[in-house]
């Protein structure tokens, strides 16, 4: 570690330990003076795959999805809930990068009046304590995986897919952080958007059931053109499904996710010195 | 010898807006009528303080004085011309500053510390040092919310000063803390002096700039108007104050 952090040139050594103390204190007063702790981090995403399971895998009767190289015979795995659980854990990753982008920042604005350091090590920071959250999760999901008999080193593609949600929300968060210092609108309406676009993207739907064309917009092909539903497909295959994701999507939901994330980056770095400036 | 710190020809300038928009509806609503006006806090000031050098700078309230120690530190960015500094710097500009009050006092130490690019093991080894400087005690592990304003400064100061910065800024908070604190304070700047730091102090304390300074220097409405030998510029700066309340209580009466 030492050694390591010894080649590293000051300015990126400095980035780096800010990192390492803004997610240890993100994590650290996350779930202060709560009894479960972290287990919250569980319960949350848990009580969603439960809700709309309930809605629509039993009210709706949505068929789970068919796993065509399924292990088992019957097929244990094969449940709307896993199928769901499977999507959500990149969606909630995505969501609380977004979301606590805007909080990282207001958290260190005063602090960020007395002192210089480079304000994006914050975000960054609690990103990465978001996403040891995600890892949790994903344990859990491996472990049913496990039991149930449908895992496959696919699997490590979910991490790949977990890192490509969070930098595709950093690149959003970047922008709508500093657009927040500004305007506390962008908070509100962010809730808003995020829910709206919790359903664009197939996590509790299958992308056969979208239409081809609806309204006269080729809806199936504007659904795919987002990074998100391509990095959830990704998730998909890789422990549901246990298919290795195509090349294709792998490459564009990359490309996609870094570009996002060093556009965000730029532009946060241009105008977070203007946001300290501010009364 | 080089300079620590190098001011070429900077200006700053804040703009400030009288009742801003506080949200986009607003913002929208009035595109185009909205009242902005221009300040200069700093026109065209140069300066250049040798490395090993104390420099004390003084003014009057608003004469920009804290704001050229932020531009220094790196806080704000200067409208235009260019600061260099050479070394660590190590600022000390607000009560408690850069402090978090979630965080115990020991957390804290250790995040201003990679604030100054400072590792994790560098910050233990001085820990020991901070706390018997700062005489917090077992206060070090309690949140510094619960902290008394004194303890906040003695803190901060106690960080500041223990991690062998190159450059320290301090904006006028020696003066806060008892007598028995002060003198470890002065203790410590002549220490940092044996060391060759380079000090950039602002006070509005005569007595302390004559006393610890070798150069001084004088900022009048975001100019600097003169700098030299600290008795001269001081006393120059007293007879100009002098002067000036005269006026005014010539004009009153």
């Amino acid at each position: 570690m030492a050694d390591i952090s010894a080649k590293l040139t000051p300015a990126v050594r400095t980035s780096v330990t800010l990192i390492v103390n803004f997610a240890k204190r993100e994590t650290k007063t996350l779930y202060k003076r709560s009894i479960l702790g972290w287990l919250w981090s569980l319960i949350r995403p848990l009580s969603t795959v439960l809700i709309y399971s309930l809605v629509f895998g039993v009210i709706y009767r949505a068929a789970p999805p068919e796993i065509l190289n399924c292990k088992t015979e019957p097929c244990k795995a094969e449940s709307f809930a896993l199928y769901l659980f499977s999507g959500l854990v990149i969606w909630n990753l995505f969501t609380a990068v977004v979301t606590g982008s805007m909080q990282w920042l207001k958290g260190v604005n005063e602090l960020r009046k007395k002192v210089y350091f480079p304000t994006e090590t914050a975000i960054l920071g609690g990103a990465v304590s978001v996403f040891l959250q995600s890892l949790l999760e994903i344990l859990v999901l491996a472990a049913i995986m496990i039991i149930l008999g449908n895992i496959s080193w696919t699997f490590v593609y979910l991490l790949w897919a977990l890192v490509l949600a969070a930098m595709f929300g950093l690149g959003i968060g970047f922008v709508v952080s500093i657009f927040n210092a500004r305007y506390r609108d962008i908070e509100y309406l962010m809730g808003i958007l995020l829910n709206i676009a919790f359903f664009l993207v197939p996590i509790v739907f299958v992308p056969d059931m979208v239409p081809e064309e609806a309204y006269g917009l080729p809806v199936k092909a504007l659904m795919n053109l987002n990074p998100i539903t391509t990095i959830v497909g990704i998730s998909h295959d890789a422990v549901y499904f246990l298919n290795t994701p195509s090349i294709y999507d792998m490459i564009t939901s990359s490309a996609w996710a870094g570009a996002a994330f060093a556009v965000g980056l730029m532009y946060f770095r241009r105008r977070s010195m203007q946001i300290s400036e501010e009364p | 010898m080089e300079p620590a710190i190098v001011v070429d020809n900077i200006s700053k300038r804040f703009r400030l807006e009288f009742n801003p928009p506080s949200s986009i509806k607003e913002a929208v609503l009035r595109l185009g009528r909205r009242q902005k006006r221009d300040f200069w806090v700093l026109r065209d000031i140069s300066l250049n303080i040798e490395a090993g050098t104390f420099f004390g700078l003084t003014g009057h309230n608003g004469s920009g004085k804290s704001t050229l120690l932020r531009l220094i530190a790196g806080i704000h960015r200067p409208t235009s011309g260019v600061i260099r500094t050479k070394g660590r710097l190590s600022a000390l500009l607000e009560l408690g500053s850069g402090f978090h009050p979630d965080l115990t006092g020991r957390e804290n130490v250790y995040l201003n510390g990679a604030m100054l690019g400072l590792s994790r093991r560098y910050m233990s080894q001085a820990m020991d040092e901070i706390i018997e400087f700062s005489g917090i005690g077992d206060y070090i592990d309690a949140p510094v919310k619960i902290y008394s304003s004194g303890m906040y400064v003695r803190l901060g100061f106690a960080v500041a000063v223990n991690v062998s910065p190159q450059i320290l800024l301090v904006d006028e908070v020696v003066a806060v803390g008892d007598e028995k604190f002060q003198q470890k304070c002065l203790e410590q700047m002549n220490k940092l002096r044996e060391s060759g730091a380079t000090l950039l102090l602002v006070s509005h304390s005569a007595s302390l700039i004559r006393q610890l300074c070798d150069t001084a220097g004088w900022l009048d409405h975001g100019r600097l108007r003169k700098v030299g030998d600290p008795s001269a510029v001081m006393d120059e700066y007293q007879e100009y104050t002098a002067q000036t309340e005269d006026t005014v209580l010539t004009a009153r009466n």
